[in-house]
């Protein structure tokens, strides 16, 4: 099976390639005269163009499809997530530790949780309304101005002891820090039926002789009212704050990790998700030195 | 004298780049007969050894020849000295060609292809872990398990090529068949029968008629013996062996007898000359295994598209690289993007489709009588241009048959068809009675007993060819020829010999009232005339006159000039008076006239083609392959049979053919007129290669005749520098160099020798030239086939590649995971692609010129462009729709995913919120993610069904073609749709395999654009049909 394969020396190759670059018999570059590429050019900036066309029209009619003001599934969004602040994050989840005397260990702990609570500040709270129902906060129609629905007032000094107003280190200078619980937002959720949703944290890893973790929760009894329930969409909602719940960990030993989860226990969230550490739940690691 | 000699029979030792050398140097040196080219590898080209081989054993006498080995003819070697020989020069036994070992081909599947690129992919992937696990202890095991992932990959398709070539070689039988078992030696003054493979140079050794000579072996005396060379020479007359020296030639003279010959009759005593490797037939072995066994055609092609397809993956992926590195993406980032595009641009199922197609031809070939040995010969024979066909058996169905009788001066045509059935002549005659006698009686050739039930023409018969042939002939015509003759008893009998050029025999007759015995004679039909005084006609005796016999002669060169056997037929009723019933014939005294019989008729026979071969030549005609026919026949035979099956065809006519019809000398036609040529193996030995050159160009119609089998080799070098793909015909070990050498070997399955099919890549399993045909068309036919399996392939790459495109620049979320893509390319496109090859021809395929191997390549850049950058857009696109509508309706819509890429994959951020303002945890968006990976696989799945469908034409519309007419593609389709299926509703909930149940109307998303794919192409087929030649076609057409 000879003769098929000449080997050509390499001198004869770059020949070849100029060649192909520019053929001066023909006037073709690359295979090509000038002509010929500027048709072929046409062909495909036409070909692009109206594929380009096609997808832009595939899009635009998808996003009429969609309803303005609730996704159409919610399939992964069955339970909402929770979050803490502040949110330090070690090589697994959240890892916070500090120093009790070492006030530059928890200034940076103590700064965020003042940013995140400037937007539960009067004035960014004063588009909301009012709400002391404790019930569910249904809107059928858009009766807030702009052809929106209400959203209730969260306000900072809600979480008293740990609205950083009365104390401006959160508790992180006595060693009984407050951290911040949020429920993740989703379109139209309910949690419960009737009781509003609470948070409850515990040790992870209790020990039967260990002490239960002693907290102190605000709003009392670390609940999410009702009324904040249900969320409409940014569109419907514009102004909405999720609710919060702060936690006061009042029995945390010193130089010790421990291990704490806070739940929220409510009819329809689930927090025994085993892919996802934040479904209905958060799960945070803390040192407190001294 | 002896000088001359040595440099013709030296053997060489030289690569074949130092052969074509000499070839320029000294051109008529090559043709003088056999020169051994040795090929080894090691001393390729610095060292260039010439060996002498023992030439002139056949010259000496037998004390010089005991002299020489030190050994005597009538006690023959002692026991010591043959095994002090044996270990010096080893055993008298062929080394097998030697054979790649196991572990290195598996290996070569290993790394060869894209493997090398996947390898890469993989080892990537475990860097990056590492150095992501340097960085932080608890990085995800991700990267660990798609290198392991690729890897796998690598290994298993490996691991499936290789089986497959494994499966496809265990038909190689090798040379250890042809050892003869045992020999019959003289040692230590003793006769002994040893293993044949303990012969030693100097033993003396016996043979008898049915053994096989048990190495080169000079005989010192013989009675009665004859060798069948065809073996070794091609030749099937058998050849007489004496002690005496006749021939200057080791291989003509008369006392030397081959390796591996049979010795078919008598027997004879001899001295081993040489053994093992050093017989001829081992060198001519090992100068078959010497030349090279180059690349396919489709293995070029294979190469060329390897080529194509990493050239764009790398390129891709390099360019990316920088890109992201540009972008201000991490290094490490950057070489797991690097390693989704090569994922994405490697067709990783391809090469095993590739295999599986060719042999699923390769089964389809063998149910035809084509046995490939060589899976990429499927497509070498597709290409053929040339192919040189033995004449013997290949185009005829070799044996001799009666062709014509000439009696009452005129000339009947007899049924030469495979059976015979059909004999028409007018039987009506007196003469034919008296023929048909003579026929009967004046012949030796018996049926071989209990074949009653056989066929007439497919008995075995004990005899020589034209014997058969007349057995054959008047059994069919008369009936129950050896009844015939048992009521005609033979009394005497003369056989033929080459000195008498006759046969006779003297019968009673059946005839009670005749008391005379007949005798009936045949032979060369001049030296029956002579024997003759008168001549019947119609019945009568009449006296034989000029004119007689110039009726005979011409009868006589008419059928000469068709290249058939000619004989003479005469009788003769001896006077009872003179010979009565008790008469003793004595055949040696020759005591009976012999002289001034009558002559009866003339019969002239033939080994005529086989009925299907003018059918098939001109299919290859039309088909654009040039037929060219060698035989080591007779010319004017050789032409006979070239012009009865269309080698030559009716109206052209060869130089001498002009010469004669013009009565001008040979020298003054002008050689542009003819078509045709006859060239013999003298002629061709005188000519240089640029003679060769011109003969094979100018002329469209060639045979050679008496050629030997060496000058094959020449022949398809020749053919070679025409840039032709040569298949060659062959059965004689001899023959395996041309066979190695072309780019096609084809032996003979039947007549053809272990040797010859050892060095061919296909084998005839009928021997019929015909099937060579069919070969062709198989072979054409998978070549368009495979093309469309590349394109089908080739085309989703883009689908799966522009994702990582759009991910790194644009910085969604990633549309499609490297797993996801695995799943496509190795689990629904691999049926689908293998579907493909059982598409029937668009056209008549019989009817294009062969492949240009160097212009119409397997995959060019039309193909390329059209898949990549048509189709591939589209399916790109048609994903994105898919992966977009997912998204948008769980809530992120388009424009929020822009330059998310990086919160999205973060994993510690838990609250991203999406276009309704609902916050996502890491994992609810990573499962999002993976639904949208199983939204682009169904969506490119989708697509892909469209490009199957289109892909089975390239030119015809898809309804001219049938939808429904090759049901395999069907089976593609569902499979595609049910593993798609299995994968996303079955294996959906393990996340490893990062697919998800997907609601049921994302399967549909993509469909317009499955619709679009199949119009566009349709559009692009029809402006192709419209406008042949155009610029459209130019550009479109793949």
């Amino acid at each position: 099976m000879a003769a098929l394969q000449e080997k050509k020396s390499c001198s004869q190759r770059m020949e070849e390639f100029q060649r192909y670059c520019w053929n001066p018999d023909t006037g073709q570059m690359l295979g090509r005269t000038l002509s010929r590429w500027v048709w072929i050019s046409l062909y495909y900036v036409a070909f692009y163009v109206v594929m380009t066309g096609i997808f832009a029209l595939c899009i635009y009619t998808l996003m009429c499809t969609l309803d303005p003001y609730t996704p159409d599934y919610q399939d992964q969004l069955k339970s909402p997530g929770v979050t803490l602040r502040p949110d330090v994050y070690g090589e697994k989840g959240l890892d916070i530790s500090y120093n009790v005397s070492d006030n530059r260990t928890w200034v940076d702990l103590v700064n965020t949780l003042h940013n995140f609570l400037a937007g539960y500040s009067p004035t960014s709270q004063e588009d909301n309304v009012n709400c002391t129902s404790e019930k569910y906060f249904f809107q059928d129609v858009f009766g807030a101005p702009n052809h929106t629905k209400f959203s209730c007032k969260f306000m900072a000094d809600m979480l008293q002891n740990c609205s950083g107003l009365t104390d401006p280190n959160f508790g992180f200078a006595e060693g009984k820090p407050c951290f911040i619980i949020k429920m993740n937002r989703i379109v139209n959720f309910l949690p419960s039926n009737s009781t509003a949703p609470r948070a409850d944290c515990t040790f992870l890893d209790q020990h039967k002789d260990d002490r239960p973790l002693q907290v102190e929760y605000y709003p009392p009894n670390g609940t999410f009212s009702l009324h904040y329930f249900p969320y409409y969409g940014k569109k419907a909602q514009p102004h909405y704050s999720n609710p919060l719940v702060a936690a006061k960990l009042l029995n945390v030993p010193r130089n010790t990790e421990v291990l704490i989860v806070c739940k929220i226990l409510a009819d329809y969230v689930t927090f025994d998700n085993p892919h996802d550490p934040y479904e209905g739940k958060v799960e945070f690691k803390l040192t407190i030195q001294q | 004298m002896g000088k001359k000699t040595l440099e013709i029979y030296s053997v060489e030792l030289s690569g074949t780049k130092d052969v074509e050398q000499t070839d320029k140097e000294d051109g008529k040196e090559r043709y003088r007969g056999l020169k051994n080219c040795f090929h080894s590898k090691k001393d390729h080209h610095t060292e260039k050894l010439k060996k002498e081989l023992d030439l002139d054993d056949h010259k000496l006498s037998i004390k010089e020849l005991e002299k020489k080995y030190g050994t005597n003819i009538i006690t023959g070697l002692s026991s010591t000295q043959a095994a002090e020989l044996l270990a010096q020069n080893g055993p008298n036994a062929l080394t097998p060609p030697k054979e790649t070992p196991e572990i290195i081909k598996f290996l070569k599947q290993m790394v060869g292809g894209f493997s090398i690129l996947l390898w890469i992919g993989a080892i990537l992937c475990w860097i990056a872990y590492g150095i992501q696990y340097s960085m932080n202890k608890s990085s995800s095991l991700d990267d660990v398990y798609l290198g392991c992932v690729l890897a796998l990959v690598v290994i298993l398709t490996g691991i499936f090529a290789y089986y497959q070539e494994a499966k496809s070689t265990n038909i190689m039988s090798t040379f250890n068949k042809m050892i003869p078992q045992q020999a019959f030696v003289i040692r230590d003054s003793e006769k002994k029968t040893i293993p044949a493979e303990q012969l030693v140079v100097g033993d003396i050794v016996e043979i008898k008629g049915g053994d096989r000579v048990p190495a080169d072996i000079r005989l010192l005396s013989a009675q009665g013996c004859k060798v069948d060379n065809s073996s070794l020479t091609g030749e099937s007359e058998p050849q007489a062996r004496s002690s005496e020296f006749t021939h200057d030639s080791l291989l003509e003279t008369k006392n030397i007898a081959f390796y591996s010959t049979t010795c078919l009759e008598g027997t004879a005593t001899g001295m081993v000359i040489n053994t093992g490797d050093r017989t001829i037939i081992g060198q001519i072995a090992s100068l078959a295994s010497g030349v090279g066994n180059e690349k396919t055609p489709i293995a070029i092609e294979i190469e060329h598209f390897v080529h194509i397809v990493a050239g764009v993956a790398v390129s891709i992926g390099i360019l990316f690289f920088i890109i992201a590195v540009s972008l201000k993406y991490q290094v490490l980032d950057a070489i797991i993007f690097l390693i989704g595009i090569i994922v994405a641009n490697v067709p990783e199922g391809l090469l095993a489709t590739v295999t599986v197609t060719l042999s699923l031809t390769a089964k389809r070939m063998a149910k035809k009588n084509c046995l490939v040995k060589n899976l990429e010969a499927v497509e070498t024979l597709g290409s053929t241009s040339i192919i040189c066909s033995d004449k013997t058996g290949t185009l005829t169905q070799n044996r001799m048959t009666v062709a014509h009788l000439w009696f009452d001066n005129q000339i009947f045509i007899a049924d030469t068809s495979e059976d015979h059935s059909n004999q028409v002549f007018d039987q009506s005659s007196g003469t034919w009675a008296s023929l048909s006698k003579i026929i009967t009686l004046c012949n030796r050739a018996e049926f071989k007993p209990g074949q009653e039930s056989v066929p007439i023409m497919k008995r075995i018969v004990v005899g020589d060819a034209s014997e058969t042939a007349l057995l054959k002939f008047s059994e069919v015509i008369l009936g129950d020829v050896m009844e015939i003759r048992k009521r005609n008893h033979k009394v005497a009998e003369i056989p033929f010999n080459s000195t008498n050029k006759f046969q006779l025999s003297i019968h009673k007759t059946d005839d009670p009232n005749d008391k005379r015995f007949l005798m009936v004679m045949k032979g060369a039909p001049e030296r029956i005339l002579e024997k003759c005084s008168t001549i019947m006609v119609n019945g009568q005796e009449q006296p034989l006159d000029k004119s007689t016999a110039e009726a005979f002669h011409t009868a006589y060169m008419e059928l000469g000039g068709l290249g058939e056997r000619v004989l003479g037929f005469c009788h003769l009723y001896l006077p009872a008076d003179e010979f009565p019933e008790t008469y003793t014939f004595d055949v040696d005294a020759i005591n009976f006239p012999t002289s001034n019989l009558c002559f009866v008729g003339l019969l002239s026979m033939i080994d005529p083609p086989r009925s299907t071969v003018p059918d098939a030549v001109t299919k290859c005609r039309s088909a654009g392959i040039k037929v060219i026919m060698v035989t080591g026949d007779h010319p004017i035979t050789a032409k006979a049979i070239a012009k009865s099956v269309g080698i030559i065809s009716a109206n052209s006519e060869t130089v001498e053919d002009i010469a004669k019809r013009l009565h001008i000398a040979v020298e003054q036609v002008n050689k542009r007129d003819a078509k045709a040529a006859v060239v013999t193996g003298a002629e061709l030995k005188d000519m240089s290669p640029e003679q060769l050159d011109e003969l094979l160009t100018n002329y469209s119609e060639i045979v050679f005749a008496r050629t030997s089998p060496q000058q094959k080799l020449i022949i398809v070098e020749g053919c070679q520098r025409q840039n032709a793909v040569v298949a060659v015909t062959g059965d004689g070990v001899n023959d395996s160099p041309a066979l190695k050498k072309a780019d096609i070997g084809i032996a003979m399955g039947i007549a053809g020798s272990d040797a010859a099919k050892n060095a061919a890549d296909m084998v005839l399993l009928d021997d019929n030239f015909a099937s060579i045909v069919t070969g062709v068309e198989e072979g054409r036919l998978i070549f368009d086939n495979l093309k469309k399996t590349i394109a089908y392939t080739l085309t989703k790459n883009i689908a799966e590649l522009c994702p990582f495109l759009i991910y790194i620049i644009v910085g969604l979320p990633l549309p499609i995971g490297t797993i996801t893509i695995l799943f496509i390319d190795l689990g629904t496109d691999i049926i689908p692609s293998i579907a493909l090859a059982y598409e029937k021809a668009e056209s008549d395929i019989m009817n294009r010129k062969p492949r240009h191997k160097k212009k119409d390549r397997l995959v060019n850049e039309q193909l390329a462009i059209y898949s990549y950058l048509h189709i591939g857009l589209i399916q790109a696109v048609g994903g994105f729709v898919v992966y977009f509508t997912v998204y948008a309706q769980e809530g992120f819509k388009p424009n929020i995913l822009i330059n998310l890429r990086v919160e999205w994959e973060d994993s510690n951020v838990n609250d991203l919120e999406d276009s309704y303002g609902q916050q996502w945890t890491w994992y609810q968006r990573k499962y999002l993610e993976w639904t949208g990976y199983t939204a682009f696989f169904v969506g490119i799945m989708v697509q892909q069904i469209a490009d199957l469908i289109i892909r089975k034409t390239r030119r015809n519309s898809i309804f001219q073609q049938g939808l429904f007419r090759n049901k395999v593609i069907w089976v593609g389709i569902a499979s595609q749709i049910i593993i798609a299926l299995i994968l996303s509703y079955g294996l959906g909930s393990i996340t490893a395999l990062n697919f998800t149940m997907l609601r049921p109307q994302y399967w549909f998303v993509a469909v317009p654009y499955a619709i679009l794919i199949w119009v566009y192409d349709e559009v692009r087929k029809l402006f192709i049909r419209l406008y042949p030649g155009s610029w459209w076609e130019k550009n479109m057409y793949y």
